[in-house]
């Protein structure tokens, strides 16, 4: 057990210095995020919207977008120079490098996040509530289901001459629990209600995550086998 | 399963389903009473309910031969995974047509996002990024195995997207117009109509199934009579 979680900690080590060094995922990720943001300024009339009140949401999208964007290089840096072939051969089980991908797109989409809620206050002086750590579970038990999902299909995505274009298609349909559950509990989170509503969405977000994940260590071997 | 075998039970298959579909619209248009409250229209639901169903069957059956194939490695798994995708895909979009119609007029509006709705909508879109897999993959094995992948997925969370949606409209107002669950109960000739257009419907789609199923074996056997023969001057 602890050598299988000294290689995964060699790979996320691995993947987190290479993106400390280059930076090019999280400068396009973090890029993408605020101008989403900015965008949205543009598209809502807020004259006639009160922009609080559909923050939940806008923060979500962006966040899946911006998150997208990354998270579909996770294996096509790889595949680059033939990279994976040495990950693959190497002697960390194939479920390993899956959850190992999963630990370092968490890594850099919880970064994401941060910009997000900074850009959205500083652009539209959104208010979060008041309870910050739940806001913090609710964010991190979504993330990690999206992250789940979107590892595996960006493994798929990247054996197809469609590459990253593929991608939103093939999550975007499995990934409406994470925005239903995500946005209801963070955007009653902003409103600052009591607990309890934001309980039952938190539970099934747990389950989405669980489920994602299982499923995506068992099948990750399918997808990359040789 | 023996090709002859295929195509005989394709083609006893179709002709049955064919004459089911042309006893089915005789029954719509000229036997089965007008509904009450939503009148003429109504009669969409005999082709609408029906294709629902097979697209569900569809998506079951690849969904559990996409398992199969991946714990067994049978081609033949795999050629009846993507048979069925491909029924169901064809299937869905009928359904995911005849729906709005009847819903324009039924409910006043062609599309709600009620839970039932949405679920198909979605499967609809785990199917088109089935094939869309398949006809990219670099690779053909993986492209078969990606897509199976992608069926069992589906297959898994899907529950999960329906039990979502279901939670859903607690947070909007239900939709005002009419609401499905709260229809009349079936007549009988409605529901003699209904079920003989589930039958209908049903042995269309083996048909298509078998006939599509013989397509990937014939290629099969000829890409093993190429490998067998020497290179060709």
């Amino acid at each position: 057990m602890t050598v299988y979680l000294r290689q995964v900690a060699a790979i996320v080590r691995k993947d987190l210095l290479l993106e400390l060094r280059t930076g090019e995922r999280l400068a396009a990720m973090g890029a993408l995020t605020v101008l989403v943001a900015v965008l949205f300024h543009f598209a809502i009339d807020q004259g006639l919207v009160r922009m609080q009140l559909l923050a939940a949401g806008l923060i979500w999208i962006t966040i899946l977008f911006g998150g997208m964007l990354g998270m579909g290089r996770t294996f096509e840096m790889e595949r680059e120079q033939g990279a994976i072939q040495g990950l693959l051969t190497s002697p960390v089980p194939l479920d390993g490098i899956y959850l190992a991908k999963v630990v370092s797109n968490f890594v850099l989409v919880t970064l994401i996040e941060v910009v997000a809620f900074a850009a959205y206050w500083l652009f539209f002086g959104f208010s979060y509530g008041n309870a910050p750590l739940l806001l913090t579970g609710v964010l991190g038990v979504a993330t990690l289901g999206f992250v789940a999902v979107t590892t595996l299909f960006s493994a798929i995505s990247a054996q197809t001459n469609m590459g990253q274009t593929l991608l939103p298609i093939l999550i975007f349909p499995l990934l409406v629990p994470v925005v239903i559950f995500g946005v209801t509990a963070t955007g009653r989170i902003f409103a600052s209600r009591p607990v309890q509503e934001v309980e039952g969405s938190l539970y099934l977000l747990m389950a989405f995550t669980v489920v994602a994940l299982t499923a995506g260590t068992i099948l990750f071997r399918y997808v990359v086998e040789e | 399963m023996s090709l002859t075998r295929i195509r005989w039970m394709a083609m006893v298959l179709g002709i049955l389903g064919v004459a089911g579909v042309l006893v089915l619209h005789w029954l719509v248009f000229f036997w089965v009473g007008t509904e009450r409250t939503m009148g003429i229209v109504q009669r969409i639901f005999y082709v609408h309910v029906p294709s629902a169903w097979v697209t569900f069957l569809a998506f079951g059956i690849t969904a559990l031969c996409g398992a199969a194939y991946l714990w067994l490695r049978d081609e033949r798994l795999d050629w009846a995974a993507q048979s069925a995708a491909e029924g169901g895909l064809v299937f869905g979009a009928i359904m995911l047509t005849s729906g709005p119609l009847w819903a324009a007029y039924a409910w006043g509006t062609p599309w709600t996002w009620e839970p039932r709705l949405t679920l198909t909508l979605l499967m609809w879109f785990v199917f088109v990024g089935y094939f869309l897999v398949r006809a990219s993959a670099e690779d053909r094995q993986a492209g078969k195995r990606m897509a199976a992948v992608i069926g069992v997925l589906g297959a898994l969370l899907i529950p999960l997207v329906h039990v979502s949606v279901l939670w859903f409209p607690s947070l909007h107002p239900q939709p005002v117009v009419l609401n499905v669950e709260e229809g009349p109960t079936l007549d009988a000739d409605m529901l003699v109509t209904l079920m003989i257009g589930l039958l209908a419907f049903t042995l269309i789609f083996f048909s298509v199934f078998f006939l599509r199923y013989g397509l990937e074996h014939l290629r099969y056997q000829r890409a093993l009579e190429t490998r067998g023969q020497p290179r060709a001057a």
